[in-house]
């Protein structure tokens, strides 16, 4: 049974349909891309898997539960995880604090325990730490625990956009674009990242990709967008091969 | 309760109205092509008050000449004011909730700075009119009040062709919408949003001129600025023409609620009633709304 | 120790409490409230009431204050805090108008515009000065929780802030009730020191000094709002000016730091045990040169 099941979903913005009737599958362990030209809803698709807009048509599954009237919240709760197209870190606190602050939903200590310092309060705390830490190691980045996010360049506040939304242990992880401003020799060290970060977090990975050596390289099936419409679904091969893909990317001879 | 009744209140609560009126489109100005509450207009028609009640009182100009000047009195003292408390701010980049603290402690300077000079006496202009209402059977109309909502109609059509018709009210709109593309496309933004400081704060001399020929001349009534807030609210934030609508509101309701509940309680009243108002129009009257994307 | 010393260590310690209590909601999760010190007044004449009309002596009043005050903040707190940063502001704006046109309203309970009065009972400086401690304390431990963590979260990046299981409206209630409940105690505490109290003491341009106060000394500061309000608050006495030009002289020095130095006075410096080994070890770094090892 495929863990995360989209069923037509879709989305309007005033006279514009961004998204119309999409539907997806995503199996545990696998990578699903979704590709396609600028504009053609993929941030969308994104935005209404992760609630943060709801969907005007349709369902979404995520492991056997409906999150179609979820909030954003406890949709992030059931296990979506995800990163933003736009780094969207958290400035005033530190690398160590952004993968923490994805863990302290789920504090086993009150506010007032918090603030009289009761003793659960540094359990919690401790436990908080250890786990945002062993995260931060996994990517490679406990050294810069106490950097500040707008301190590290740009390949490495990506990683960090990964860590934080892997420390919420999601069932699927979406990617925005991660490859974005990355150099060829840094893709290739991507596509090596997520594959371990596949095996190493038991997940399902759903990318947003424009660069096409990433998305052949790691992607099981791919799906291709175009003007919120679906276009093709289908292997690499497949996509490759396919015509109408070319007329959308390419345009007609 | 008399037809009568009903339309004298009507007409008491649309003067008022009137008069937030003009300081809340001075103050929408701002709000939607720079995107921030400027509470330092406050001290900007506190200022004005006290210009007006120079050019009328003390130099005993007639009435339009002293609105004149009060008008150009404003429009400096709204480029004085971006310069001490906005201009770096837009240099630095600053988050957009600085700009609203800057602006309340520029206005509270402005009050401020006039309490030293001029704290303990009372001062009022005199009464621009000789015969100073119109009485149309038992009802009574003030000629101020409906100078006010004739100037205030006028000044807000002509803002609004300027920003709509012309092309420095296009730059106008650029800015606002995204000033680092427009300074790439060769506007200068920093001479637009001078110039909406220009207007703004020309719009709050007329507003102060005529405040004070309505109450009195004191330092706070500056702290007016606050129903200014209030009706771009309700008349939806970023809206020139729902402000207005928004402050003729205000003013019938206040005018309202004070003579049925006294006008001790009334704050309170306004209190709910902006509350309930919120939840269930959020969007205002004129229904700008902002969705945010990811 | 002189009576003059006295009351401004006492005036400033209140308004310590006061700035820091806007701390986890302002400087934290950034929610701009203009109204705070309605909670305040709140915390004042409830406690005043209890003990002029009922006889009750300091501590269960100001229990009962704060009590109250935290009560009025959820009521308030759930419609209000579904709006938008803006809305929520002006609607602060507009409590403590409410609250100061309700006090004066039911002048037989509360004194209406002429006050409260003749408050009995006494709370002395040390009390005060005590509790701003304890008070700076809990705002310390609160910033360094997953409290504090989840509150900087929504003030930097609301919208991702959900992303990561953080319920946002029901953080910023308990910041509020927590923020509200301070204030109150700040204004029972007040109640007691000067024994008499009026509706204008509370009302929108004091709540708007302490997000001023908290501004200057740098928003991400708890270490910066606390300097902030002690030296605003001495500093005007220090140099005897009328009441008028003490207002005039501080907004000018707010307007300097926001034009010269946004961040405010200290920015992010935060005092810590960390800060203080690195200031130790940098001082002798200069006065020995020697191998300390790494810090």
């Amino acid at each position: 049974m495929a863990l995360l099941k989209v069923n037509g979903i879709s989305k309007k913005f005033g006279g514009v349909q961004a998204v119309s009737t999409f539907s997806m599958e995503v199996e545990k362990g696998k990578v699903v891309a979704i590709i396609g030209p600028n504009g053609a809803g993929k941030t969308t698709i994104f935005n209404l898997i992760s609630k943060v807009y709801t969907s005007d048509t349709g369902s979404i599954i995520l492991d056997g539960v409906d999150i179609t009237r979820m909030s954003q919240t406890d949709a992030a709760r059931q296990g979506i995880g995800r990163t933003f197209q736009n780094i969207r870190l958290f400035s005033t606190l530190s690398v160590l604090d952004n993968v923490k602050v994805a863990c302290d939903y789920k504090a086993k200590c009150s506010m007032v325990e918090a603030i009289f310092k009761a003793p659960r309060s540094f359990k919690s705390e401790k436990a908080i730490t250890q786990e945002a830490l062993r995260n931060l190691e996994i990517v490679g980045m406990a050294d810069l625990a106490n950097e500040k996010p707008g301190n590290l360049p740009y390949g490495l506040q990506r990683r960090l956009e990964i860590a934080r939304a892997l420390a919420m242990n999601p069932k699927v992880l979406m990617l925005d674009e991660p490859a974005a401003g990355l150099n060829p020799e840094e893709c290739f060290g991507l596509v090596d990242f997520l594959k371990d970060m596949l095996v190493k977090f038991d997940t399902a990975l759903l990318i947003i990709e424009h660069r096409m050596d990433v998305v052949m390289n790691i992607g099981d099936k791919i799906y291709v967008q175009d003007f919120g419409k679906n276009i093709a679904v289908g292997t690499p091969a497949e996509i490759q091969s396919n015509p109408a893909v070319l007329v959308a990317y390419l345009g007609e001879e | 309760m008399n037809v009568t009744f009903l339309i004298q209140q009507l007409i008491n609560g649309l003067s008022r109205g009137a008069v937030y009126a003009l300081i809340a489109v001075g103050f929408a100005l701002i709000f939607s092509v720079l995107k921030f509450s400027n509470f330092g207009h406050g001290g900007l028609i506190s200022v004005s008050a006290f210009a007006g009640y120079f050019f009328a009182g003390v130099l005993k100009f007639n009435p339009v000449v002293s609105v004149i000047l009060s008008a150009v009195v404003g429009a400096l003292l709204g480029v004085l004011l971006d310069f001490i408390a906005f201009k770096n701010l837009r240099k630095h980049k600053s988050p957009s909730i600085y700009y609203f603290v800057s602006s309340i402690t520029a206005g509270i300077l402005f009050m401020n700075v006039l309490t030293i000079f001029f704290g303990t006496t009372f001062y009022s202009i005199p009464p621009f009119f000789s015969q100073p209402t119109i009485n149309l059977g038992n009802i009574i109309i003030a000629k101020l009040d409906a100078t006010i909502f004739i100037v205030c109609s006028v000044l807000l059509a002509a803002v609004m062709l300027v920003i709509n018709k012309t092309s420095l009210g296009l730059a106008l709109r650029a800015v606002s919408m995204d000033a680092d593309t427009a300074k790439l496309m060769g506007m200068n933004s920093n001479a637009v949003v001078t110039f909406t400081f220009l207007i703004a704060g020309m719009l709050a001399g007329v507003s102060g001129i005529f405040l004070g020929a309505n109450f009195t001349v004191d330092p706070f009534i500056g702290n007016m600025v606050a129903k200014g807030f209030i009706a771009s609210v309700v008349g939806g934030l970023g809206s020139l023409p729902g402000s207005i609508a928004g402050a003729l509101m205000l003013g019938v309701i206040e005018v309202i609620l004070t003579t049925a509940c006294g006008d001790i309680i009334t704050p309170a009243l306004i209190f709910v009633f902006m509350l309930i108002f919120l939840l269930i129009r959020p969007q205002g009257i004129s229904g700008k709304f902002i969705q945010e994307k990811a | 120790m002189s009576s003059f010393l006295l009351s401004l260590i006492t005036f400033s310690a209140i308004t310590v409490i006061g700035v820091v209590s806007i701390f986890p909601l302002t400087g934290l999760t950034g929610l701009f409230s203009f109204g705070q010190a309605a909670y305040m007044a709140i915390g004042a004449y409830v406690a005043g009431i209890c003990a002029v009309q009922l006889n009750m002596t300091v501590i269960p009043c100001i229990l009962i204050g704060v009590l109250t005050a935290g009560l009025v903040s959820i009521i308030i707190g759930i419609p209000t805090l579904k709006l938008r940063t803006d809305y929520f502001a002006l609607i602060s704006m507009c409590l403590g108008e409410a609250i100061t046109a309700i006090l004066r309203k039911f002048s037989t309970v509360t004194g209406g515009a002429g006050g409260l009065s003749n408050i009995p009972n006494y709370v002395g400086t040390t009390a005060i000065v005590i509790s701003a401690i304890v008070i700076i304390a809990i705002v310390a431990c609160f910033k360094n929780s997953s409290f504090g963590r989840m509150s900087l979260a929504i003030k930097n990046d609301e919208l991702a802030a959900k992303s990561f299981g953080i319920n946002v409206y029901s953080h910023k209630l308990k910041v509020y009730l927590f923020t509200s409940m301070i204030a109150g105690y700040c204004g029972g505490l007040y109640a007691f020191y000067i024994r008499f109290i009026d509706p204008s003491m509370f009302g929108w341009t004091k709540s708007s000094e302490w997000v001023i106060f908290l501004f200057f000394g740098g928003i991400n500061s708890l270490t910066g709002s606390v300097i902030s309000a002690i030296l605003l608050s001495v500093l005007p006495e220090f140099l005897r000016f009328a009441t008028e030009a003490r207002i005039v002289m501080y907004s000018i020095l707010i307007l300097l730091v926001i034009n010269f130095r946004p961040q405010g006075l200290l920015g992010e410096y935060e005092l810590s045990l960390e800060s203080i080994k690195k200031l130790f070890h940098k001082s002798k770094k200069l006065q020995g040169g020697g191998n300390n090892g790494t810090t």
